[in-house]
Protein backbone atom coordinates (compact mmCIF):
# COMPACT_ATOMS: atom_id res chain seq x y z
CA UNK A 1 0.00 0.00 0.00
CA UNK A 2 2.61 2.73 1.28
CA UNK A 3 5.73 3.56 -0.67
CA UNK A 4 7.76 3.20 1.92
CA UNK A 5 8.47 0.16 3.32
CA UNK A 6 11.36 -2.37 4.01
CA UNK A 7 12.02 -3.21 -0.04
CA UNK A 8 12.14 0.26 -1.05
CA UNK A 9 14.94 1.05 1.64
CA UNK A 10 16.76 -2.03 0.63
CA UNK A 11 16.24 -1.11 -3.08
CA UNK A 12 17.78 2.44 -2.25
CA UNK A 13 20.52 0.74 -0.64
CA UNK A 14 21.45 -1.41 -3.90
CA UNK A 15 21.10 1.10 -5.95
CA UNK A 16 23.87 3.30 -3.66
CA UNK A 17 26.52 0.89 -3.54
CA UNK A 18 25.32 0.57 -7.68
CA UNK A 19 26.22 4.52 -8.20
CA UNK A 20 29.44 4.13 -5.68
CA UNK A 21 30.32 1.23 -7.73
CA UNK A 22 29.87 3.23 -11.19
CA UNK A 23 31.96 5.85 -9.65
CA UNK A 24 34.95 3.34 -8.83
CA UNK A 25 35.38 2.09 -12.52
CA UNK A 26 36.11 5.95 -13.62
CA UNK A 27 38.74 6.12 -11.17
CA UNK A 28 39.86 2.65 -12.34
CA UNK A 29 39.80 3.61 -15.93
CA UNK A 30 41.89 6.74 -15.57
CA UNK A 31 44.32 4.86 -13.59
CA UNK A 32 44.24 1.94 -15.80
CA UNK A 33 44.28 4.50 -18.90
CA UNK A 34 47.79 6.51 -17.40
CA UNK A 35 49.37 2.96 -16.74
CA UNK A 36 48.53 2.14 -20.07
CA UNK A 37 49.86 4.91 -21.77
CA UNK A 38 53.25 5.06 -20.39
CA UNK A 39 53.62 1.07 -21.24
CA UNK A 40 52.57 2.47 -24.72
CA UNK A 41 55.41 4.86 -24.96
CA UNK A 42 58.18 2.52 -23.37
CA UNK A 43 56.93 -0.75 -25.41
CA UNK A 44 54.47 -0.28 -27.94
CA UNK A 45 51.86 -2.63 -28.39
CA UNK A 46 53.27 -5.03 -25.92
CA UNK A 47 51.53 -7.90 -24.13
CA UNK A 48 51.14 -5.24 -21.02
CA UNK A 49 49.62 -3.11 -22.76
CA UNK A 50 47.09 -5.25 -24.62
CA UNK A 51 46.29 -6.42 -21.15
CA UNK A 52 45.66 -3.02 -20.05
CA UNK A 53 43.89 -2.55 -22.72
CA UNK A 54 41.49 -5.40 -22.46
CA UNK A 55 41.12 -4.27 -18.84
CA UNK A 56 39.89 -0.62 -20.00
CA UNK A 57 37.59 -2.54 -22.78
CA UNK A 58 35.95 -4.82 -19.68
CA UNK A 59 35.38 -1.45 -17.49
CA UNK A 60 34.08 0.31 -20.17
CA UNK A 61 31.32 -2.35 -20.77
CA UNK A 62 30.65 -3.40 -16.76
CA UNK A 63 30.57 0.65 -16.49
CA UNK A 64 27.90 0.62 -19.34
CA UNK A 65 25.61 -2.43 -17.19
CA UNK A 66 25.65 0.15 -14.40
CA UNK A 67 24.26 2.93 -16.29
CA UNK A 68 21.82 0.97 -17.32
CA UNK A 69 20.88 -0.51 -14.14
CA UNK A 70 21.23 2.65 -12.03
CA UNK A 71 18.73 4.27 -15.44
CA UNK A 72 16.12 1.32 -14.90
CA UNK A 73 16.35 1.37 -10.97
CA UNK A 74 15.51 5.67 -10.72
CA UNK A 75 12.43 5.11 -13.22
CA UNK A 76 10.95 1.69 -11.96
CA UNK A 77 10.98 2.71 -8.02
CA UNK A 78 10.28 5.89 -8.93
CA UNK A 79 12.92 7.11 -7.01
CA UNK A 80 14.32 11.04 -6.82
CA UNK A 81 11.55 12.47 -8.68
CA UNK A 82 12.68 15.96 -8.77
CA UNK A 83 16.17 15.47 -9.54
CA UNK A 84 15.73 11.90 -11.59
CA UNK A 85 16.65 13.52 -14.57
CA UNK A 86 19.27 15.28 -13.74
CA UNK A 87 20.98 12.19 -11.89
CA UNK A 88 20.22 10.47 -15.46
CA UNK A 89 22.22 12.99 -17.42
CA UNK A 90 25.17 12.81 -14.69
CA UNK A 91 25.71 9.24 -15.28
CA UNK A 92 25.58 9.37 -18.67
CA UNK A 93 28.52 12.09 -19.15
CA UNK A 94 30.24 10.20 -16.74
CA UNK A 95 30.43 7.37 -19.00
CA UNK A 96 30.71 9.61 -21.68
CA UNK A 97 34.48 9.97 -20.20
CA UNK A 98 34.86 6.08 -19.57
CA UNK A 99 33.75 5.65 -23.42
CA UNK A 100 36.88 8.13 -24.09
CA UNK A 101 38.90 6.64 -22.23
CA UNK A 102 38.62 2.96 -24.11
CA UNK A 103 38.20 4.66 -27.47
CA UNK A 104 41.94 6.76 -27.13
CA UNK A 105 43.21 3.30 -25.16
CA UNK A 106 42.34 1.59 -28.59
CA UNK A 107 43.15 3.91 -30.97
CA UNK A 108 46.83 3.66 -29.16
CA UNK A 109 46.08 -0.15 -30.00
CA UNK A 110 44.59 -0.17 -33.24
CA UNK A 111 47.01 2.99 -35.05
CA UNK A 112 50.44 2.49 -32.79
CA UNK A 113 51.56 6.16 -33.75
CA UNK A 114 55.63 6.25 -33.65
CA UNK A 115 56.10 8.59 -31.22
CA UNK A 116 59.37 10.43 -31.10
CA UNK A 117 61.20 9.98 -27.69
CA UNK A 118 61.34 13.83 -26.98
CA UNK A 119 57.89 13.88 -27.14
CA UNK A 120 57.38 10.90 -24.02
CA UNK A 121 57.57 13.31 -21.48
CA UNK A 122 54.63 15.92 -22.67
CA UNK A 123 52.40 13.24 -23.69
CA UNK A 124 52.61 11.56 -20.12
CA UNK A 125 51.78 14.58 -18.53
CA UNK A 126 49.05 15.16 -20.50
CA UNK A 127 47.68 11.99 -20.27
CA UNK A 128 48.40 12.31 -16.49
CA UNK A 129 46.50 15.83 -16.32
CA UNK A 130 43.78 14.41 -18.23
CA UNK A 131 43.39 11.32 -15.76
CA UNK A 132 43.56 13.49 -13.28
CA UNK A 133 40.77 15.43 -14.38
CA UNK A 134 38.48 12.21 -14.62
CA UNK A 135 39.42 11.50 -11.05
CA UNK A 136 38.21 14.98 -9.94
CA UNK A 137 35.38 14.60 -11.59
CA UNK A 138 34.54 11.61 -10.29
CA UNK A 139 35.39 12.78 -6.62
CA UNK A 140 32.89 15.64 -7.36
CA UNK A 141 30.26 13.53 -8.64
CA UNK A 142 30.06 11.13 -5.76
CA UNK A 143 30.38 14.29 -3.56
CA UNK A 144 26.88 15.54 -5.34
CA UNK A 145 25.35 12.75 -4.06
CA UNK A 146 27.06 12.56 -0.33
CA UNK A 147 28.70 15.98 0.32
CA UNK A 148 27.36 18.72 -1.77
CA UNK A 149 29.98 21.06 -0.08
CA UNK A 150 32.80 19.54 -1.47
CA UNK A 151 31.01 19.39 -4.91
CA UNK A 152 33.09 22.83 -5.28
CA UNK A 153 36.30 21.93 -4.21
CA UNK A 154 36.34 19.29 -6.40
CA UNK A 155 35.17 21.30 -8.90
CA UNK A 156 37.54 24.23 -8.88
CA UNK A 157 40.52 21.24 -9.47
CA UNK A 158 38.86 20.03 -12.49
CA UNK A 159 38.69 23.59 -13.69
CA UNK A 160 42.27 24.17 -12.79
CA UNK A 161 43.82 21.04 -14.36
CA UNK A 162 41.80 21.24 -17.76
CA UNK A 163 43.27 24.65 -18.15
CA UNK A 164 46.64 23.19 -17.55
CA UNK A 165 45.90 20.25 -20.14
CA UNK A 166 44.83 22.63 -22.32
CA UNK A 167 47.98 24.70 -22.35
CA UNK A 168 49.89 21.24 -22.54
CA UNK A 169 47.77 20.31 -25.76
CA UNK A 170 49.10 23.71 -27.52
CA UNK A 171 52.41 23.26 -26.58
CA UNK A 172 52.47 19.61 -27.98
CA UNK A 173 50.94 20.68 -31.28
CA UNK A 174 53.33 23.87 -31.81
CA UNK A 175 56.66 21.83 -30.73
CA UNK A 176 54.70 18.95 -33.20
CA UNK A 177 54.10 20.60 -36.45
CA UNK A 178 57.64 22.76 -35.73
CA UNK A 179 59.14 19.39 -35.83
CA UNK A 180 60.90 17.96 -39.06
CA UNK A 181 58.21 14.70 -38.88
CA UNK A 182 56.50 13.95 -42.20
CA UNK A 183 53.35 15.64 -42.45
CA UNK A 184 51.55 12.43 -41.97
CA UNK A 185 53.25 11.99 -38.46
CA UNK A 186 52.41 15.25 -37.22
CA UNK A 187 48.74 15.15 -38.46
CA UNK A 188 48.43 11.35 -36.85
CA UNK A 189 50.80 12.68 -33.84
CA UNK A 190 47.88 16.12 -32.93
CA UNK A 191 45.09 13.75 -33.57
CA UNK A 192 46.40 11.54 -30.51
CA UNK A 193 46.88 14.46 -28.63
CA UNK A 194 43.63 15.85 -29.30
CA UNK A 195 41.55 13.25 -28.35
CA UNK A 196 43.46 12.80 -25.19
CA UNK A 197 42.76 16.09 -24.35
CA UNK A 198 39.55 15.98 -25.57
CA UNK A 199 38.64 13.71 -22.16
CA UNK A 200 39.48 16.92 -19.89
CA UNK A 201 37.39 18.90 -21.83
CA UNK A 202 34.57 16.13 -21.46
CA UNK A 203 35.28 16.10 -17.84
CA UNK A 204 35.18 19.92 -17.74
CA UNK A 205 31.43 20.20 -19.59
CA UNK A 206 30.18 17.53 -16.79
CA UNK A 207 31.78 19.92 -13.94
CA UNK A 208 29.49 22.45 -15.31
CA UNK A 209 26.75 20.58 -15.52
CA UNK A 210 27.20 19.23 -12.39
CA UNK A 211 27.36 22.55 -10.46
CA UNK A 212 23.81 23.61 -11.82
CA UNK A 213 22.52 20.59 -10.54
CA UNK A 214 24.05 20.99 -7.02
CA UNK A 215 22.40 24.18 -6.80
CA UNK A 216 19.05 22.73 -7.53
CA UNK A 217 19.91 19.92 -5.03
CA UNK A 218 20.70 22.20 -2.69
CA UNK A 219 17.53 22.99 -0.27
CA UNK B 1 -34.88 13.67 13.84
CA UNK B 2 -36.66 14.37 10.55
CA UNK B 3 -35.39 14.78 6.89
CA UNK B 4 -35.66 18.57 6.89
CA UNK B 5 -32.23 18.76 8.95
CA UNK B 6 -30.03 16.51 6.68
CA UNK B 7 -31.58 19.29 3.72
CA UNK B 8 -30.64 21.96 6.14
CA UNK B 9 -27.00 20.33 6.41
CA UNK B 10 -26.52 19.94 3.26
CA UNK B 11 -24.56 23.32 2.62
CA UNK B 12 -22.65 22.61 5.38
CA UNK B 13 -21.90 19.06 3.86
CA UNK B 14 -21.12 21.30 0.46
CA UNK B 15 -18.65 23.71 2.23
CA UNK B 16 -16.96 20.72 3.83
CA UNK B 17 -16.70 19.02 0.41
CA UNK B 18 -15.29 22.23 -1.15
CA UNK B 19 -12.88 22.08 1.64
CA UNK B 20 -11.77 19.06 0.98
CA UNK B 21 -11.00 19.05 -2.65
CA UNK B 22 -9.23 22.07 -2.19
CA UNK B 23 -7.56 22.50 1.05
CA UNK B 24 -6.18 18.55 1.29
CA UNK B 25 -4.27 20.16 -2.03
CA UNK B 26 -2.02 22.03 0.76
CA UNK B 27 -1.47 19.20 2.96
CA UNK B 28 -0.17 16.79 0.05
CA UNK B 29 -0.14 18.70 -2.92
CA UNK B 30 3.47 18.91 -3.86
CA UNK B 31 4.03 15.19 -1.96
CA UNK B 32 1.69 14.02 -5.14
CA UNK B 33 2.58 16.53 -7.63
CA UNK B 34 6.46 15.69 -7.79
CA UNK B 35 5.32 11.62 -7.79
CA UNK B 36 6.89 10.96 -4.04
CA UNK B 37 3.68 10.15 -2.56
CA UNK B 38 0.68 8.39 -5.08
CA UNK B 39 -2.71 10.04 -4.82
CA UNK B 40 -4.41 6.71 -3.31
CA UNK B 41 -2.22 6.99 -0.36
CA UNK B 42 -2.42 10.69 0.43
CA UNK B 43 -6.15 10.55 -0.13
CA UNK B 44 -6.70 7.45 2.14
CA UNK B 45 -4.22 8.93 4.76
CA UNK B 46 -5.95 12.67 4.27
CA UNK B 47 -9.12 11.18 4.75
CA UNK B 48 -8.73 9.04 7.67
CA UNK B 49 -7.00 11.50 9.97
CA UNK B 50 -9.23 14.49 9.00
CA UNK B 51 -12.09 12.39 10.37
CA UNK B 52 -10.12 11.77 13.40
CA UNK B 53 -8.94 15.04 14.20
CA UNK B 54 -12.59 16.72 13.68
CA UNK B 55 -14.31 14.39 15.56
CA UNK B 56 -11.53 14.41 18.43
CA UNK B 57 -10.39 17.82 18.25
CA UNK B 58 -12.64 19.92 17.00
CA UNK B 59 -14.97 21.37 19.43
CA UNK B 60 -11.97 23.85 20.28
CA UNK B 61 -11.93 26.21 17.57
CA UNK B 62 -16.20 25.72 17.35
CA UNK B 63 -16.28 27.21 20.66
CA UNK B 64 -15.24 30.39 19.32
CA UNK B 65 -17.29 30.57 16.70
CA UNK B 66 -20.07 29.95 18.88
CA UNK B 67 -18.92 32.82 21.25
CA UNK B 68 -19.06 35.27 17.89
CA UNK B 69 -22.74 34.52 16.88
CA UNK B 70 -24.82 30.83 18.38
CA UNK B 71 -26.92 30.63 15.21
CA UNK B 72 -30.12 28.93 16.74
CA UNK B 73 -32.10 27.72 13.99
CA UNK B 74 -31.19 25.32 11.13
CA UNK B 75 -32.58 27.64 8.62
CA UNK B 76 -30.27 30.57 10.03
CA UNK B 77 -26.73 27.58 9.44
CA UNK B 78 -27.99 26.62 6.56
CA UNK B 79 -28.16 30.10 5.06
CA UNK B 80 -24.93 30.85 6.75
CA UNK B 81 -23.26 28.01 5.48
CA UNK B 82 -24.72 28.10 1.90
CA UNK B 83 -23.23 32.00 1.35
CA UNK B 84 -19.93 31.18 3.03
CA UNK B 85 -19.95 28.21 0.06
CA UNK B 86 -21.14 31.39 -2.53
CA UNK B 87 -18.60 33.76 -1.06
CA UNK B 88 -15.74 31.24 -1.16
CA UNK B 89 -17.20 29.62 -5.27
CA UNK B 90 -17.38 33.93 -6.42
CA UNK B 91 -14.01 34.79 -4.09
CA UNK B 92 -12.35 31.39 -6.82
CA UNK B 93 -13.94 32.29 -9.95
CA UNK B 94 -11.69 36.04 -9.24
CA UNK B 95 -9.01 33.75 -8.48
CA UNK B 96 -8.15 35.85 -5.26
CA UNK B 97 -6.74 33.83 -2.06
CA UNK B 98 -9.69 32.08 0.02
CA UNK B 99 -10.14 31.49 3.44
CA UNK B 100 -13.28 29.28 4.53
CA UNK B 101 -12.48 30.83 7.97
CA UNK B 102 -12.96 34.10 7.21
CA UNK B 103 -16.36 33.33 4.59
CA UNK B 104 -18.08 31.59 7.70
CA UNK B 105 -17.01 34.42 10.13
CA UNK B 106 -18.20 36.77 8.05
CA UNK B 107 -21.72 35.08 7.75
CA UNK B 108 -22.01 34.72 11.59
CA UNK B 109 -21.67 38.25 11.75
CA UNK B 110 -24.54 38.70 8.71
CA UNK B 111 -26.77 36.33 10.63
CA UNK B 112 -25.42 38.96 13.95
CA UNK B 113 -27.07 41.68 11.80
CA UNK B 114 -29.94 40.24 10.59
CA UNK B 115 -30.91 38.22 13.83
CA UNK B 116 -29.65 41.79 15.80
CA UNK B 117 -28.14 39.89 18.29
CA UNK B 118 -24.64 41.87 19.19
CA UNK B 119 -21.23 40.90 17.76
CA UNK B 120 -18.59 40.16 20.34
CA UNK B 121 -16.40 42.78 19.32
CA UNK B 122 -13.39 41.20 21.93
CA UNK B 123 -13.94 37.73 20.10
CA UNK B 124 -14.27 39.08 16.79
CA UNK B 125 -10.90 41.07 17.18
CA UNK B 126 -8.85 38.16 18.50
CA UNK B 127 -10.08 36.42 15.63
CA UNK B 128 -9.20 39.09 13.30
CA UNK B 129 -5.93 39.05 15.18
CA UNK B 130 -4.96 35.86 14.28
CA UNK B 131 -5.81 35.76 11.10
CA UNK B 132 -3.12 38.51 10.75
CA UNK B 133 -0.75 36.58 12.83
CA UNK B 134 -0.93 32.40 11.20
CA UNK B 135 0.57 33.50 7.99
CA UNK B 136 3.09 35.22 10.35
CA UNK B 137 3.69 32.20 12.66
CA UNK B 138 3.91 29.89 9.94
CA UNK B 139 6.44 31.80 8.41
CA UNK B 140 8.67 31.75 11.26
CA UNK B 141 8.43 28.14 11.95
CA UNK B 142 9.21 27.50 8.25
CA UNK B 143 12.16 29.60 8.76
CA UNK B 144 13.35 27.98 11.76
CA UNK B 145 12.63 24.32 10.22
CA UNK B 146 14.15 25.45 7.16
CA UNK B 147 17.30 26.37 7.99
CA UNK B 148 17.42 23.60 10.91
CA UNK B 149 16.80 21.25 8.37
CA UNK B 150 19.35 22.51 5.43
CA UNK B 151 21.90 22.63 8.64
CA UNK B 152 21.24 18.84 9.37
CA UNK B 153 21.53 17.25 6.26
CA UNK B 154 24.48 19.19 5.30
CA UNK B 155 25.97 18.41 8.16
CA UNK B 156 24.90 14.86 8.25
CA UNK B 157 26.30 14.00 4.77
CA UNK B 158 23.79 11.51 3.85
CA UNK B 159 23.09 10.06 0.53
CA UNK B 160 20.93 11.62 -1.86
CA UNK B 161 18.85 8.50 -2.36
CA UNK B 162 18.67 8.09 1.30
CA UNK B 163 17.34 11.61 1.97
CA UNK B 164 14.75 10.82 -0.86
CA UNK B 165 13.75 7.89 1.32
CA UNK B 166 13.33 9.81 4.47
CA UNK B 167 11.52 12.45 2.66
CA UNK B 168 9.12 10.32 1.50
CA UNK B 169 8.47 8.92 5.03
CA UNK B 170 8.52 12.84 6.82
CA UNK B 171 6.20 14.02 4.00
CA UNK B 172 3.64 11.05 4.91
CA UNK B 173 4.22 11.46 8.71
CA UNK B 174 3.65 15.13 8.52
CA UNK B 175 0.50 14.76 6.25
CA UNK B 176 -0.77 12.82 8.68
CA UNK B 177 -0.10 14.98 11.48
CA UNK B 178 -1.42 17.91 8.90
CA UNK B 179 -4.64 16.20 8.02
CA UNK B 180 -5.60 15.30 11.79
CA UNK B 181 -5.05 19.24 12.48
CA UNK B 182 -6.83 20.57 9.54
CA UNK B 183 -9.45 18.40 10.67
CA UNK B 184 -9.37 19.29 14.35
CA UNK B 185 -9.34 23.07 13.40
CA UNK B 186 -11.21 23.36 10.03
CA UNK B 187 -14.15 21.32 10.68
CA UNK B 188 -15.54 24.49 13.04
CA UNK B 189 -16.26 25.89 9.26
CA UNK B 190 -17.71 23.47 8.28
CA UNK B 191 -19.84 22.57 10.74
CA UNK B 192 -19.60 24.88 13.21
CA UNK B 193 -22.72 27.09 12.30
CA UNK B 194 -24.88 24.24 13.18
CA UNK B 195 -23.76 23.40 16.50
CA UNK B 196 -26.50 25.09 18.32
CA UNK B 197 -29.03 24.37 16.02
CA UNK B 198 -28.44 20.96 15.11
CA UNK B 199 -30.65 17.82 17.26
CA UNK B 200 -28.07 15.31 17.52
CA UNK B 201 -27.43 13.26 20.40
CA UNK B 202 -24.71 10.85 21.95
CA UNK B 203 -24.01 7.66 19.83
CA UNK B 204 -22.77 4.67 21.24
CA UNK B 205 -20.90 3.21 18.35
CA UNK B 206 -19.66 -0.17 20.54
CA UNK B 207 -16.40 -1.06 21.22
CA UNK B 208 -16.24 1.80 24.29
CA UNK B 209 -16.51 4.47 21.12
CA UNK B 210 -19.30 6.62 22.30
CA UNK B 211 -19.38 9.90 20.43
CA UNK B 212 -21.26 13.16 21.87
CA UNK B 213 -23.93 14.75 19.68
CA UNK B 214 -21.31 17.34 18.54
CA UNK B 215 -18.86 14.65 17.71
CA UNK B 216 -21.63 12.97 15.79
CA UNK B 217 -21.69 16.33 13.47
CA UNK B 218 -18.17 16.79 13.03
CA UNK B 219 -18.09 12.72 12.26
CA UNK B 220 -20.55 13.96 9.23
CA UNK B 221 -18.53 16.86 8.47
CA UNK B 222 -15.76 15.19 8.34
CA UNK B 223 -16.53 12.30 6.33
CA UNK B 224 -18.18 15.32 3.75
CA UNK B 225 -14.38 16.90 4.06
CA UNK B 226 -12.66 12.88 3.06
CA UNK B 227 -15.52 12.76 0.15
CA UNK B 228 -13.84 16.36 -0.96
CA UNK B 229 -10.58 15.17 -0.54
CA UNK B 230 -11.13 11.33 -2.31
CA UNK B 231 -13.69 12.81 -5.46
CA UNK B 232 -12.26 16.32 -6.12
CA UNK B 233 -8.57 16.81 -4.62
CA UNK B 234 -6.63 15.09 -7.27
CA UNK B 235 -6.51 17.49 -10.18
CA UNK B 236 -5.82 20.07 -7.71
CA UNK B 237 -3.15 18.43 -5.52
CA UNK B 238 -1.38 17.94 -9.26
CA UNK B 239 -1.61 21.14 -9.95
CA UNK B 240 -0.35 22.52 -6.68
CA UNK B 241 2.63 20.24 -7.10
CA UNK B 242 3.81 20.74 -10.53
CA UNK B 243 2.75 24.19 -11.30
CA UNK B 244 1.90 26.87 -8.94
CA UNK B 245 4.92 26.05 -6.15
CA UNK B 246 8.17 24.78 -7.45
CA UNK B 247 9.79 23.44 -4.49
CA UNK B 248 11.85 20.56 -3.76
CA UNK B 249 10.15 17.61 -1.46
CA UNK B 250 11.94 18.89 1.46
CA UNK B 251 11.23 22.19 1.57
CA UNK B 252 7.38 20.71 0.65
CA UNK B 253 8.02 18.89 3.98
CA UNK B 254 8.87 22.19 5.86
CA UNK B 255 5.94 24.03 4.45
CA UNK B 256 3.18 21.20 5.81
CA UNK B 257 5.17 20.74 8.74
CA UNK B 258 4.89 24.59 9.55
CA UNK B 259 1.12 24.85 8.54
CA UNK B 260 0.28 22.06 10.22
CA UNK B 261 1.68 22.39 13.15
CA UNK B 262 0.26 26.46 13.28
CA UNK B 263 -3.37 24.50 12.20
CA UNK B 264 -2.85 22.45 15.51
CA UNK B 265 -1.50 25.56 17.79
CA UNK B 266 -4.47 27.03 16.77
CA UNK B 267 -7.07 23.60 17.59
CA UNK B 268 -5.20 21.85 20.79
CA UNK B 269 -7.35 22.65 23.50
CA UNK B 270 -4.76 20.09 25.32
CA UNK B 271 -2.42 22.50 24.39
CA UNK B 272 -4.18 25.78 25.89
CA UNK B 273 -5.01 23.90 28.96
CA UNK B 274 -1.14 23.16 29.29
CA UNK B 275 0.13 26.41 28.75
CA UNK B 276 -2.26 27.76 30.39
CA UNK B 277 -1.95 25.62 33.42
CA UNK B 278 2.47 26.72 33.60
CA UNK B 279 1.10 30.65 32.83
CA UNK B 280 2.52 30.37 29.78
CA UNK B 281 1.31 32.66 26.80
CA UNK B 282 -1.51 30.87 25.01
CA UNK B 283 -3.09 30.70 21.48
CA UNK B 284 -6.56 31.70 21.02
CA UNK B 285 -8.67 28.43 19.39
CA UNK B 286 -9.49 29.63 16.20
CA UNK B 287 -10.30 28.32 12.62
CA UNK B 288 -7.43 29.69 10.03
CA UNK B 289 -7.09 29.15 6.59
CA UNK B 290 -4.54 26.38 5.82
CA UNK B 291 -4.18 28.21 2.52
CA UNK B 292 -2.82 31.37 4.35
CA UNK B 293 -0.32 29.25 6.58
CA UNK B 294 1.07 27.81 3.52
CA UNK B 295 1.63 31.07 1.79
CA UNK B 296 2.86 32.36 5.01
CA UNK B 297 5.86 29.47 5.27
CA UNK B 298 6.61 29.65 1.51
CA UNK B 299 6.99 33.58 1.95
CA UNK B 300 9.14 33.05 5.38
CA UNK B 301 11.77 30.51 3.41
CA UNK B 302 11.61 32.44 0.34
CA UNK B 303 12.92 35.20 2.66
CA UNK B 304 15.30 32.55 4.31
CA UNK B 305 16.62 31.74 1.15
CA UNK B 306 16.77 35.53 -1.15
CA UNK B 307 14.05 37.99 -1.14
CA UNK B 308 13.74 38.48 -4.93
CA UNK B 309 11.59 35.03 -5.75
CA UNK B 310 8.99 36.60 -3.81
CA UNK B 311 6.03 38.04 -5.80
CA UNK B 312 5.09 40.43 -3.51
CA UNK B 313 1.58 41.22 -5.09
CA UNK B 314 0.32 37.74 -3.58
CA UNK B 315 0.65 39.25 -0.16
CA UNK B 316 -1.39 42.39 -1.40
CA UNK B 317 -4.16 40.01 -2.17
CA UNK B 318 -4.01 37.96 1.21
CA UNK B 319 -4.57 41.08 2.93
CA UNK B 320 -7.15 42.22 0.36
CA UNK B 321 -9.36 38.94 0.75
CA UNK B 322 -8.94 39.44 4.87
CA UNK B 323 -11.62 42.28 4.15
CA UNK B 324 -13.16 41.29 1.21
CA UNK B 325 -14.44 38.02 2.17
CA UNK B 326 -16.25 38.33 5.03
CA UNK B 327 -17.43 41.66 3.83
CA UNK B 328 -18.96 40.10 1.17
CA UNK B 329 -20.05 36.78 3.13
CA UNK B 330 -21.57 38.96 5.71
CA UNK B 331 -23.52 40.74 3.13
CA UNK B 332 -24.52 37.92 1.23
CA UNK B 333 -25.81 36.04 4.19
CA UNK B 334 -28.15 38.96 5.52
CA UNK B 335 -29.83 39.25 2.11
CA UNK B 336 -30.31 35.53 2.06
CA UNK B 337 -31.66 35.06 4.74
CA UNK B 338 -34.52 37.85 4.51
CA UNK B 339 -35.44 35.83 1.37
CA UNK B 340 -35.52 32.62 3.18
CA UNK B 341 -37.33 34.49 6.15
CA UNK B 342 -40.00 36.48 3.81
CA UNK B 343 -40.14 34.10 0.35
CA UNK B 344 -40.04 30.94 2.15
CA UNK B 345 -41.45 31.27 5.39
CA UNK B 346 -38.42 29.88 7.56
CA UNK B 347 -37.49 30.75 11.16
CA UNK B 348 -33.96 32.07 10.23
CA UNK B 349 -33.24 32.75 14.10
CA UNK B 350 -35.04 32.56 17.55
CA UNK B 351 -35.37 35.69 19.53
Amino acid sequence: MFHINASLFSKTKTLESKIDLFHDKLLDAAMTFKRAVQIFLNESRSDAYRKLSKQIKQIEHDADGLRRDIENNLYSHNLIPDLRADVLQLVENLDRIINKFDEVTYKFYAERPEIPTEYHGRINELCNLSSECAENTARASRAFFRDLSAVRDYSQKVYFIEHESDISTHRLNEAIFDSDLPLANKLQLSGFINEIADIADIAEDFIDALLIFAIKRDI
Amino acid sequence: MDLSFFFFLSSGLFLGWSLGASDASNIFGTAVGTKMVRFRTAALISSIFIIIGAVYAGSGASQTLGHLGSINTLPGAFMSALAAALTIYWMVLASMPISTSQAIVGAIIGWNFFADKPTDISVLSQIIGTWIFCPILSGIIAVLLYVTVRFLFRMAHIHLLRQDCYTRAGLIIAGAFGAYALGANNIANVMGVFVAAAPLHEVDFGFGIVLSGTQVLFLIGGIAISVGVATYSQKVMRTVGSSIMKMSPLIAWVVVVSQSLVLFLFASQNLKHFLVEHHLPSLPLVPVSSSQAVIGALIGIGLARSGKTLHWDILGKIALSWITTPIIAAGVCYISLFFLQNVFGQTVYLP
